[in-house]
């Protein structure tokens, strides 16, 4: 207690010098915090905004679908996995999908597209593509008044075949079982713009995909939501216990470059953020420095009495440790009323920025443990490494020549 | 460690110091074989520059001989590592500065108080020595103030109280009463003979001060690094 009180009323002899040191490193955690809350908070923006437009956070295929889609290669007994999933807690919800590459025409002329078949109810509950319809109506397992089944285009398509609401679409693919698919479908609607992932998609109920491609009972994909895209990891590994013959794959690995470039992304800011923070503690290093020789014969003197080198070492590491958890405390109390602001509030941005066909149009930051508790492990760590030369130099003092000294 | 009235408890042989080499060589100490009695009020004395503060810095382990020992009650210290001196200081020496050299962000009693904490006594029994102490130097209403707000005298009390405080076998000082007054120097010598008698605590001063050369029990003549007198009274 009597150390921790020296070293307390040590960092307020030279109160002006203090300050100063003080608010360097305050600021240093100020701009860590906000950066690593700016950058959690935009890419927790961005993979919700993809896991929730389409991937889902776990995908379930058949072994090496991710890597070489085809139309073979697809799940069988669909319902009794739909079950399984649907009793689990972990998972909020799923859906089942078919793809398959078709050829779209019109009248006007033709174009290649990808075929999604969707389960009409189940895909409302994990991807936002009623929200994207554009013009026109969601999907119905009914048939058109014509028959026909109903289709969503992406706005691509709805362009290149000039189509409208109601007009009537011919796809040509391959069926599973090798025969020639092809059938005539009714635009119900248009979905997003001519720049958005899903411009060149046509979706159609699951049961007229299955029929349309010859593939009753199977899919290709079954896509699960679970509470956050934190658990997608942890919830994919349990699954893939419970479904060994399948591959079930987080959102880490289907958008694995995503990710990666994600990651990337993060290092490059943490990098950039230590050079600042390398910058910050050498000023904090000076005023350590600077401190020691002040204090040349104290510490001789502190020697003389008895206090081992490790003791003064110890002093001094305490003192700079002290002033970065002051600086830390200060720091947290002048970033959480920002970050809360930037996190609830956010910023609107003028323009949406396009990310890999994801419209960026708000950007939010995030307040969480890690990004408030990391800054002050960053401030706390750093003081503790530049305080290491000082407290031994502070330690290899020689008494004599220390107490001969003013 | 020992401290029996009458035993050796300071035993130099041979004790060098020099400093620099070849025609800079400086010799501070040259050849002192002297030895202290437990309980001796000595005074080290000479002319400025003679050697009497190395020789006590030696006596302390705060310097390294150039040659020869340094043994107190029986321990070579020249050996000792930085560590191991400094625990030895700690437990067995104190030190009294002609500068009073006290912590200037602590209290009275919490300089006091910082010699125990080092040597592990636990916080109720420091309270209890620190009390005793500052009434032993008669600062007793004093304790809360730092050295700032002492005068010399008072913070050369300080200096004594902690000093002894750890309870060592020898206390060294070094030109203990050369900043005080006449009457304040008088008054902290006679508190320091005092404590000699009544705890038999082995003092060693380098002085010039006659006051201190009148009440030593002997004194030890030193110029240009060598005993040149040796007197008991």
């Amino acid at each position: 207690m009597l150390l921790f009180k020296l070293a307390f009323r040590n960092i307020f002899r030279q109160k002006r010098r203090s300050l100063l040191t003080v608010l360097s490193m305050a600021g240093g955690y100020i701009l860590c915090a906000l950066s690593f809350s700016t950058t959690e908070g935009s890419y927790k923006n961005l993979i919700n905004l993809f896991t929730l437009d389409h991937t889902g956070h776990i995908q379930i295929h058949k072994e090496n679908y991710l890597r070489r889609p085809k139309i073979y290669t697809n799940i069988k007994d669909i319902e009794s996995i739909s079950q399984m999933l649907d009793r689990r807690p972990d998972i909020v919800s799923h859906t089942l999908r078919v793809y398959a590459p078709v050829l779209a025409y019109s009248d006007l002329g033709n174009t290649p597209a990808k075929l999604i078949g969707i389960d009409v109810d189940r895909e409302q509950t994990l991807s936002r593509l009623k929200e994207k319809i554009k013009s026109g109506s969601y999907l119905s397992v009914n048939m058109h008044n014509s028959d026909y089944s109903t289709a969503l285009i992406g706005r691509g398509i709805a362009e290149t075949l000039n189509l409208t609401i109601g007009g009537e679409l011919v796809l040509i693919s391959q069926g599973a079982d090798g025969s020639v698919a092809n059938d005539i479908f009714i635009v119900q609607g248009i979905v997003g713009n001519k720049n958005s992932k899903d411009k060149s998609n046509i979706f159609i109920p699951l049961e007229a995909a299955q029929s349309f491609l010859s593939m009753q009972g199977r899919v290709h994909e079954i896509a699960i939501q679970v509470d956050s895209p934190d658990s997608a990891r942890k919830v994919s590994i349990s699954l893939q216990e419970a479904l060994p013959e399948l591959t079930v794959s987080p959102w880490q690995v289907v958008e694995e470059t995503f990710y990666k470039s994600m990651q990337s992304d993060k290092e490059g800011n943490r990098v950039g953020l230590l050079i600042v923070v390398f910058i910050i503690f050498i000023g904090v290093l000076n005023t350590v420095l600077m401190s020691v020789l002040e204090r040349t014969r104290e510490f001789g003197v502190l020697k003389a009495i008895g206090s081992r080198p490790s003791k003064i070492a110890q002093l001094i590491m305490l003192e700079t440790s002290l002033l970065a958890t002051i600086s830390s405390g200060i720091g947290f109390v002048i970033s959480v009323p920002i970050i809360a602001w930037f996190t609830y509030v956010g910023i609107e941005l003028e323009k949406p920025i396009d990310v890999g066909g994801f419209m960026f149009s708000h950007m939010t930051g995030e307040l969480s443990t890690y990004v408030l508790g990391t800054p002050i492990m960053i401030i706390i760590g750093f003081s503790f490494l530049v305080s290491i030369y000082p407290g031994i130099k502070a330690a290899s003092i020689a008494p004599t020549e220390a107490m001969r000294s003013h | 460690m020992s401290t029996e009235k009458g035993r050796a408890i300071i035993t130099t042989e041979s004790l060098c110091r020099y400093y620099g080499k070849g025609e800079t060589e400086v010799r501070a100490l040259d050849n002192i074989s002297v030895s202290v009695e437990a309980g001796e009020f000595t005074a080290i004395i000479g002319p400025s520059g003679s050697g009497k503060t190395t020789l006590l810095h030696l006596i302390g382990g705060l310097d390294n001989p150039t040659k020869g020992s340094v043994h107190l009650s029986g321990v070579n210290i020249a050996n000792m590592s930085g560590s191991q001196l400094s625990d030895f200081r700690r437990d067995h020496i104190g030190f009294i500065f002609q500068a009073y050299n006290l912590i200037p962000v602590l209290s009275a009693e919490e300089n006091i108080e910082y010699i125990m904490l080092l040597q592990g006594i636990n916080a109720k029994k420091r309270k209890e020595k620190v009390e005793e102490m500052l009434v032993k130097v008669g600062l007793e209403n004093l304790g809360g103030r730092r050295p700032a707000e002492l005068s010399g005298g008072q913070q050369q009390r300080v200096a004594i109280a902690r000093a002894m405080a750890s309870q060592p076998d020898i206390i060294l000082a070094d030109e203990p009463t050369a900043n005080l007054d006449s009457k304040t120097g008088v008054s902290l010598l006679e508190l320091m003979r005092e404590l000699n008698q009544e705890q038999n605590m082995t003092f060693v001063f380098s002085t010039h001060d006659m006051k201190i050369m009148e009440r030593a029990t002997r004194l030890i003549h030193i110029e240009d690094g060598k005993i040149v007198k040796d007197e008991r009274k």
